[in-house]
């Protein structure tokens, strides 16, 4: 067990008076890259976050503004140079079972199944007593309308089954936190807009806290129930403020006058201040 | 020309053109037997020479081949994973393997029949010596090219660094052990045959031998015939192997 999740622990799961929990706490975290040619380049300065049980946070940036590195963190794909990255999830809980990952590629196995690819996770993380997990990823697979390419390969699906069957893979341990890193930029532009309302349908059922990684100001809007934006160079937090739209979104979400006044805040804190300078 | 049998027609046609020019040549310019025979006669070898003879020879390059090859195969992707997963074995024995690699078999060849005697486990090390090389590199780049994404998966769901070889990168790696395949298979052909150059009462390299210092080479040109036609099948074998055994790549290619 990491010392950082003890400590977790210990601060009794950081619980709020009015009975919310932290899922994940930044405290104060710089993570330094040593480049190619030695210097350090400082990708994450200084970032001090708190993201609450069941949000749907975004975290949405110019490239270079340590958006990724700040979810590959939480992930524990990297470690924070200065400060502590802080997961309150239950004790003893690994793998998938505890922090469950999206990636901006789909990262099947090409030669496992589609269902193999879903239990894969099973393998290695924390699996609850009692549950069939190939009846559970039947489930999963039936949600988001593959279960007739369960016996599928990887190489014959589109790029949007993949990306489902990628988040199926991510809930199979059932796990409280999904990272999310650009999962939808890689599809083209229908595909996205149904995955992305599909993916607000399965917050809303299975009430997990989600970190969602994305440069799409509108997308960062129509998704998310609050939004950090970041700017580059080094990479810190601009902005951090909720998102006042309906909890259920679909298309007429779009044409709401408070989702433009939305998209216009994130895209004031993106280049608020770099506008007027000259770069 | 249909041309779908295009393809399958087209080459044969070349290939009997070929046989028909070479005839022609040999015959035209009374080309003597012992520098470059002609294809009749080859087949008269053939005949001569008779099937159950040519099927106990090849069988006994066969047994060096195959029995090479599989030795080649069981030291060298273990020692590829290794090497590639494993900065120090790799830093400790890789100047050393390529040291090995770049001893020329054909010279070590009669050095190996000295120190471990004239029977199989002469022929097996030098088909070893050759094969087993392309198939540990081959290995170790397929290891290493595992893409990072896909790791980074292993990494996350908690697999450990042993896990994450056996369940991404290796799998990740079976077309590149199978391109080390192809090429240590043929070099394993290669290698039986020097074998039998040095020391051997039976095998096809034996006849070659044999027969050119008789002067046989029609004879000869048997034996290298069968050996081409030995070392392709086995080619295409491996290719067909790995179509069964990989059924996610589509159409069976690597």
């Amino acid at each position: 067990m990491l010392i950082s999740d003890r400590k977790a622990a210990d601060r009794a799961q950081a619980t709020y008076p009015d009975g919310t929990r932290e899922a994940v706490r930044f405290d104060f975290v710089s993570i330094i890259f040593q480049a190619r040619d030695g210097r350090e380049v400082l990708a994450v300065d200084n970032v001090d976050l708190r993201i609450m049980q069941k949000e749907f946070v975004a975290l949405v940036g110019p490239s270079g503004c340590g958006k990724s590195t700040l979810l590959r963190s939480v992930a524990g794909l990297v470690n924070p140079s200065k400060g502590d990255v802080r997961v309150n999830a239950n004790d003893g809980l690994t793998g998938f079972a505890r922090v469950a990952v999206v990636f901006q590629a789909a990262t099947l196995l090409p030669w496992k199944t589609v269902l193999g690819n879903l239990l894969y996770p099973v393998k290695f993380g924390t699996r609850k007593p009692g549950v069939d997990y190939m009846e559970r990823a039947r489930e999963l697979l039936a949600m988001v309308g593959l279960e007739r390419f369960a016996d599928a390969y990887p190489s014959e699906l589109s790029g949007g089954m993949q990306q489902r069957v990628a988040i199926c893979r991510a809930l199979i341990l059932d796990p409280d936190i999904l990272l999310m890193d650009e999962p939808f930029s890689a599809l083209d532009a229908l595909t996205r807009e149904e995955l992305q309302f599909e993916l607000r349908r399965i917050h809303q059922t299975t009430g997990k806290t989600i970190l969602f990684v994305t440069h799409s100001m509108s997308e960062s809007v129509l998704l998310a129930d609050r939004i950090v934006v970041m700017a580059a160079h080094p990479g810190r937090i601009k902005d951090d403020f909720r998102v006042d739209l309906p909890a259920q979104r679909d298309a007429s979400t779009l044409d709401l006058p408070e989702f433009a006044t939305h998209v216009k805040r994130v895209r004031d804190g993106i280049y608020g201040e770099t506008r007027g300078v000259k770069r | 020309m249909n041309s779908s049998l295009r393809p399958v027609l087209l080459p044969i046609l070349t290939f009997v053109f070929l046989i028909l020019a070479w005839q022609m040549i040999t015959v035209g310019f009374q080309v003597p037997e012992f520098l470059l025979p002609r294809p009749t006669s080859i087949i008269a070898a053939a005949l001569r020479l008779g099937w159950p003879l040519l099927t106990v020879h090849a069988a006994a390059t066969l047994e060096t081949i195959l029995l090479g090859f599989i030795i080649s195969a069981l030291v060298a992707v273990p020692l590829g994973v290794m090497l590639a997963a494993n900065k120090l074995a790799s830093e400790a024995l890789y100047p050393l393997l390529i040291f090995t690699h770049a001893i020329p078999v054909i010279a070590i060849a009669p050095i190996v029949v000295v120190s471990v005697g004239t029977g199989l486990n002469a022929r097996l090390i030098v088909v070893t010596l050759i094969s087993f090389f392309p198939i540990m590199v081959s290995t170790a780049t397929g290891i290493l090219n595992a893409p990072g994404d896909m790791l980074d998966l292993g990494r996350t769901v908690g697999a450990s660094k042993w896990q994450r070889i056996a369940t991404i990168a290796f799998p990740h790696a079976i077309p590149f052990i199978f391109n080390g395949f192809r090429i240590g298979i043929v070099g394993s052909v290669i290698g039986a045959v020097v074998g039998e150059f040095v020391s051997a009462n039976s095998g096809l390299g034996y006849l070659v031998v044999r027969s050119t210092s008789d002067f046989d080479v029609p004879a000869a040109m048997v034996c290298v015939i069968i050996l081409a036609i030995i070392s392709v099948t086995l080619y295409q074998l491996t290719t067909i192997v790995q179509a069964l055994i990989s059924p996610w790549a589509p159409h069976g290619r690597e």
